[in-house]
C-alpha cells in the first residue's frame, strides 16, 4: 500500500520533468526554436552518449574532477578542523567568528582574477577556489554541530576517565558527524558548479572549457552535452554521499 | 551605555577586515611578485575606479540587475516554496524538478541563454533570477512544512479560508526561515552576477575586473576585488539588520549560506 503511494508520487513528479522535455521538442518540431539554436532533446542525448564513450571528452571529465575532488577534500579537512578548534576553544573561536563573519559573504569568484596572476592558470588557481567556495558551508556546519553536543554527553565521557583529546575523536566528532555531512554536501555541489564556473571563465581543458569552446563555434548541441554531464555529475556525487552518510550515520535515530 | 564588551564584539568584523588587509600587505611584501600589489596601493586605486564614470555606470547596472533578478526571484520563490510546505501534491510535482535542476550551475547557463536572448540585461537579469530561486523556495518549502498544524487549526475553525491562512498564518510562521533563505539567495545573487558578467564580457563590474586583468592593470584587478567585496559584506549586514527588524520575536539564527551559483 505505502510502496503504491510512494511510487504515485514518483511517477507525480516525473511528470513536469517529462513536460519540460515535451516542451522542449514541442518547441523545436513546430518550429518556433530553429534547430541551431535549441536542438532537439534526442539529438543531444544521442551526442551525450556518443560523446561519453570519446577518449578527448573522457580526458575533459577527468581534468574536471581532479580539480573538483583536490579542492573539495581540502576545504573539508580545512572545514572540519577549524570548525571544531573553533567549537572547543573560545580563543580560537574569537578570532575565526569575525574572519568568517567577513569572508563568508564575500563573493568568492571576484578572487578568481588573483588566484590566476599568483597561481597561473593551471590547476592551482582553480582547486583554489573551489576550495575557498567550498569552506564555509562545511565550517559553519561543523561549528554549529560541534558547539550543540549535549555537554552531557562529554561530561560521561570525562566521568569515564576519557582523555581530554580523545573526547574530540571519539565524543564530539561523531556527535557533530550529522552536521558535518549536511555542510558536505552543500560543499560538494557548490564544487561542481565552481570548478565549472572557473573553467568556463578561463582554462584550457575540462567541462567547462568545452561548453565555452561550443559556444564560441556555435554548435549548440555541443553546448547542452558538458552542461548536461557537470548537473549528472552532480547528481552522481550527491547520490554517492547520500550512501556515504547513510552509512557512517547507522544507528543515528534519525538519519 | 556600552560595555566594553559588546563594544569588542561590535568592532571584531572590523578589526577582522584590518587584520586581513595586514597580512595581506606582509604578504605581497614578503613575495615580490610582480602581479601582487600591497594592499595599500589596491586601496589607492579604488578612487579612481569609483571616480570614472564609465565604471561607476557599470557598476550601477550591475547593481540594478541584480536587484531587479532578486526581486522578481524573491517574489515568484515565497508563494511556491509555501505552496510547496503545505501542499503535499504541489511538493510531489515539483520537487523531483528542483532536485535536478540544483546542480546545475546557473551561470554556466549564459552561453545557451545568449543564443537565444542575446548579450543584453534580459540573459543577466534571468540568470540571477535562477540562481536566487532554489535557496529561497528552498527555505520557503522548509519553513512552511514546519508550521504548526494546531495555529491552522484554529485558525480554519475561525473562518479563514485557506488562501487567508496561507498569508495570515503559514507566512509570518515561516518568516524566519524566508528571510534566511533571502540572505541566502541575495549572497548568490551577488556571486551570479559577477560571474555571468566575466562570461559575457560586456559590461559591469565582472568585466572591468577582467579587462583590467588583460591590460596588466594589477592595482586595479585587487580594487575591484575590494569593491566587489565590500558589497557583499554590507549587503549582507543591510540585510541582517532588515531580518533583524521583521523577526525581532525569533531567535536570532545560525545559518549556514549555500552560496552555490
Amino acid at each position: 500500500m505505502i510502496s503504491r503511494v510512494i511510487s504515485a508520487n514518483v511517477l507525480f513528479g516525473l511528470a513536469p520533468i517529462a513536460l519540460v522535455i515535451a516542451l522542449w521538442q514541442g518547441l523545436v518540431s513546430f518550429g518556433f526554436a530553429p534547430t541551431v539554436l535549441l536542438p532537439p532533446p534526442g539529438v543531444v542525448f544521442s551526442r551525450l552518449l556518443q560523446q561519453l564513450v570519446t577518449w578527448t571528452f573522457q580526458l575533459e571529465i577527468a581534468a574536471t574532477l581532479i580539480r573538483l575532488f583536490a579542492g573539495f577534500a581540502i576545504a573539508v579537512v580545512l572545514g572540519v578542523s577549524i570548525g571544531i578548534a573553533a567549537a572547543a576553544s573560545p580563543a580560537i573561536n574569537a578570532v575565526v567568528r569575525p574572519i568568517v563573519r567577513v569572508l563568508a559573504p564575500l563573493p568568492k569568484v571576484a578572487l578568481y582574477p588573483a588566484l590566476l596572476l599568483l597561481l597561473g592558470f593551471g590547476h592551482g588557481s582553480k582547486i583554489t577556489l573551489v576550495t575557498a567556495d567550498a569552506l564555509f558551508p562545511i565550517l559553519l556546519s561543523t561549528y554549529y554541530g560541534a558547539s550543540m553536543v549535549e555537554q552531557k554527553l562529554i561530561w560521561s565521557a570525562m566521568a569515564a576517565g576519557t582523555p581530554r583529546h580523545e573526547i574530540l575523536f571519539k565524543v564530539v566528532l561523531p556527535a557533530a558527524m550529522p552536521s558535518i555531512l549536511t555542510g558536505c554536501r552543500i560543499g560538494l555541489v557548490i564544487s561542481c558548479i565552481v570548478v565549472f564556473l572557473a573553467e568556463m571563465i578561463t582554462s584550457t581543458d575540462g567541462l567547462g572549457h568545452a561548453l565555452v569552446t561550443a559556444a564560441r563555434t556555435f554548435q549548440a548541441v555541443d553546448m547542452f552535452v558538458p552542461l548536461i554531464t557537470i548537473s549528472l555529475l552532480g547528481l552522481i556525487l550527491n547520490a554517492l554521499l547520500g550512501a556515504l552518510r547513510s552509512y557512517l550515520l547507522r544507528g543515528f535515530p534519525e538519519a | 551605555m556600552i560595555s566594553p564588551a559588546t563594544m569588542v564584539k561590535r568592532a571584531a568584523p572590523v578589526l577582522a577586515c584590518i587584520g586581513l588587509l595586514a597580512i595581506w600587505q606582509i604578504a605581497s611584501l614578503a613575495l615580490k611578485h610582480d602581479s601582487f600589489p600591497t594592499a595599500l596601493e589596491a586601496i589607492r586605486a579604488i578612487p579612481d575606479i569609483l571616480g570614472d564614470k564609465e565604471s561607476l555606470i557599470n557598476i550601477l547596472a550591475s547593481l540594478r540587475r541584480m536587484a531587479i533578478g532578486f526581486g522578481i526571484a524573491v517574489l515568484v520563490s515565497i508563494p511556491l516554496g509555501l505552496l510547496m510546505g503545505r501542499s503535499r501534491a504541489v511538493a510531489a510535482f515539483f520537487n523531483p524538478l528542483l532536485m535536478v535542476i540544483y546542480p546545475v550551475p546557473k551561470a554556466a547557463l549564459m552561453p545557451i541563454i545568449m543564443l537565444w536572448l542575446g548579450v543584453g540585461d534580459i540573459t543577466k537579469t534571468l540568470v540571477i533570477f535562477l540562481g536566487v530561486s532554489l535557496p529561497v523556495i528552498y527555505h520557503s518549502f522548509e519553513g512552511a512544512k514546519a508550521v504548526e498544524e494546531k495555529m491552522l487549526w484554529s485558525s480554519a475553525a475561525m473562518g479563514l479560508s485557506s488562501a487567508q491562512r496561507l498569508v495570515r498564518i503559514v507566512l509570518p510562521a515561516a518568516l524566519p526561515e524566508i528571510l534566511t533563505g533571502c540572505r541566502t539567495g541575495l549572497v548568490l545573487a551577488l556571486i551570479t552576477m559577477i560571474t555571468s558578467e566575466m562570461i559575457a564580457r560586456q559590461s559591469g563590474a565582472g568585466n572591468i575586473l577582467f579587462n583590467a586583468l588583460d591590460m596588466g592593470q594589477y592595482d586595479t584587478v585587487y580594487a575591484m576585488i575590494i569593491i566587489v567585496g565590500a558589497m557583499g559584506i554590507c549587503l549582507d549586514a543591510v540585510f541582517e539588520r532588515v531580518r533583524a527588524r521583521l523577526v525581532r520575536w525569533s531567535e536570532p539564527q545560525f545559518d549556514i549560506p549555500l552560496s552555490f551559483s
